[in-house]
This record gives structure tokens, C-alpha cells and sequence, in this order.
């Protein structure tokens, strides 16, 4: 029988922190031009600790769409199945501004709060 | 599923178990997000190399089970299309579609109907005030058991002998400002709630 291990407290808590930042980690990855899904996935993968279940990530991005943060269009590929692409709207690019103040803002807040616990743990 | 049926019928028979619980979604999507989950097990399970049954299998992992996938795609869409509704008929008809999948959305659903109902009750029976001076308004009747119960009333018909009119002419300002104040606000809770329970959907526990 497969065991199930429960995730503890502070595991609960990074996965709550990084689905949080998810759409604002979509709209980053996107600034510098098009991407499908997968590269998504990879450029979250690789410049980031926003190691996400590819589960989460499709929906999210059809999401994005509908709310008109990001675009879509179908390109084939040499891979032989085509590939669909997300590029930020102007909205997309406006949130992304106003998500990444928010964040610098929230960040450094939080960073004068924890420099007593860094000392404390170094 | 089938192990030994090759990759690409291990795809489909994803792919159709995930269709089959895509609920409340336009088919156009439907037939797009399909598209796009082919393409990708498709890329993820070639990346090392030739097609197999393995690799089909470790790319379906990732995605998680055909269950949980769908029911992630229909509540963030749907809840995307609620959150963007400027009207109430639109928000209505995204509520519908959340309602057949949880029961916060079936609570919402015949919380935004009331309110709707209520505040049309109003605005309707303000309207008609001047084509039906004497009967149309908010009615305090007595009933059976001779206890006091308030009515709002179109005024179609003979004026009831069991009661008086309560407001006069000032039901039609009153009417139409509660009636226009209860959309607004039942408008503003249904979006509010949407946007908790999404807010809630996404910091939930699903690694």
C-alpha cells in the first residue's frame, strides 16, 4: 500500500507562498517575448525556485487569457505538433508593473523585519 | 488505462478523461486546451528521445491526475469569466457554470438570484406606480390568522380589501434606489466571493 506523507508546516507554507507568486512569475517570464508552455515551465525552473507541478501552470496561463493578461497564437514546429505561445497584452505588461512594485515594496518590508532572525540563525 | 496500448493511445485515453470532466467550458476551449495538453505530454515525453510508453507515462505524472487537471481548468476559468462580468446576467450565467462544480458555487449562485430577484421586485413595482396609482406599492395585508405580512405588488388587479398601502408615490424613488442599490451590491458580493474562493483554490494544498 502506497504511504502518504503529510507535507509539514513549512512545507505547507513554500508551496502556499510559491502558487501565490505563480502569476506574477508567468507575467515576469513573459516579459522578454513569447513563450509555449513548456519553455515556461523551464525558464521558471531554471531562474527561480518556482519549481511548480506542470498541473497548476496550463490552467493558470488559460486563465491569464481569458482575463486578457496574456495572448495566444498557434505555431507549428520541427518537433512535429505545434505549439501554443503566450505573449503579454498591454494589460499583462501593465500587471506585471504594478505586481513587481507591489513585490519590491512587500520584499523589502519584510526583509528589514527578518534581518533579526537571519542574525539570530547565522 | 491500457499499459500495453502504445503512447499514443496512453495520451488519448488521458486526454479523453480529461475532456469528459472539462464542465461549464465553451467546446472551442475545450478543443484548445485538449490541443494543448497533446502537444505538450507529447514534448515532454519525447524529450528524451523516442515515444514510449514510459516516457507517456512519467509526462502524465507531472501533470497530475486527469481528475484534479480538469477540475483546475473549469473552476479557474469559469471563475475568470465571473470575475470579468460587467453584467448580471453574464455573472449569472458564469454562476451556473460554477454551481455544477462546488457547492460554494451553488451557494453564491442562489444567494446572487435572490438579490437579483429582490432588487428587480422593486425596480418593477416602482415603474409601474403611475400605471397603477392605487394598487401598485408595498402592502401591509393581514392573513388567515390575522398576523401582519408585508407585500410588494404589482397592482395588476382589484386593490386587496385586507390591507393598505404602506409607501404611496414615495415608492417610486425608494423603489428604484433600493432596487438599483440591491443589484449593485448583490453584483459585489457574488465577485467578492468569487475572488475569495479563487484566491482560496490557489494557496490550497496542491503540490
Amino acid at each position: 500500500m502506497k504511504e502518504i506523507v503529510e507535507p509539514s508546516p513549512a512545507e505547507k507554507w513554500e508551496v502556499q507562498l510559491r502558487k501565490g507568486c505563480l502569476e506574477l512569475a508567468i507575467l515576469a517570464a513573459l516579459w522578454e517575448g513569447r513563450l509555449y508552455g513548456l519553455e515556461i515551465l523551464r525558464v521558471l525552473e531554471s531562474n527561480s525556485e518556482l519549481i511548480v507541478s506542470e498541473g497548476t501552470i496550463y490552467p493558470l496561463l488559460t486563465r491569464l487569457k481569458t482575463l486578457g493578461l496574456v495572448e495566444s497564437e498557434w505555431v507549428e514546429s520541427d518537433s512535429g505538433h505545434p505549439r501554443k505561445y503566450y505573449a503579454l497584452t498591454q494589460a499583462g505588461r501593465e500587471r506585471a508593473r504594478e505586481m513587481a512594485a507591489m513585490w519590491e515594496k512587500f520584499s523589502l518590508s519584510m526583509g528589514r523585519l527578518l534581518t533579526s532572525v537571519k542574525e539570530v540563525h547565522r | 488505462m491500457n499499459a500495453h496500448g502504445g503512447p499514443q493511445l496512453k495520451i488519448e485515453q488521458y486526454l479523453s478523461e480529461v475532456r469528459g470532466r472539462l464542465r461549464g467550458l465553451r467546446e472551442e476551449q475545450v478543443s484548445e486546451i485538449i490541443a494543448e495538453l497533446r502537444s505538450h505530454i507529447a514534448e515532454r515525453a519525447a524529450s528524451a528521445g523516442e515515444l514510449t510508453v514510459e516516457g507517456v507515462s512519467a509526462a502524465l505524472r507531472t501533470l497530475g491526475s486527469s481528475e484534479e487537471l480538469a477540475r483546475e481548468y473549469a473552476a479557474d476559468e469559469v471563475l475568470a469569466r465571473a470575475e470579468i462580468s460587467r453584467s448580471p446576467l453574464r455573472l449569472i450565467d458564469s454562476l451556473f457554470s460554477w454551481a455544477t462544480m462546488s457547492v460554494a458555487g451553488f451557494l453564491v449562485l442562489i444567494g446572487a438570484i435572490t438579490g437579483y430577484f429582490v432588487g428587480l421586485v422593486f425596480l418593477v413595482v416602482a415603474l409601474l406606480k403611475p400605471f397603477h396609482p392605487a394598487t401598485a406599492g408595498l402592502w401591509a395585508l393581514r392573513n388567515g390568522a390575522d398576523d401582519l405580512e408585508l407585500s410588494m405588488r404589482m397592482g395588476f388587479g382589484a386593490a386587496p380589501s385586507n390591507g393598505h398601502e404602506l409607501l404611496g408615490w414615495w415608492i417610486m424613488p425608494l423603489g428604484i434606489v433600493i432596487g438599483c442599490g440591491l443589484v449593485i451590491l448583490t453584483t459585489r458580493l457574488a465577485l467578492w466571493c468569487v475572488g475569495m474562493y479563487r484566491r482560496s483554490r490557489r494557496l490550497g494544498w496542491r503540490a
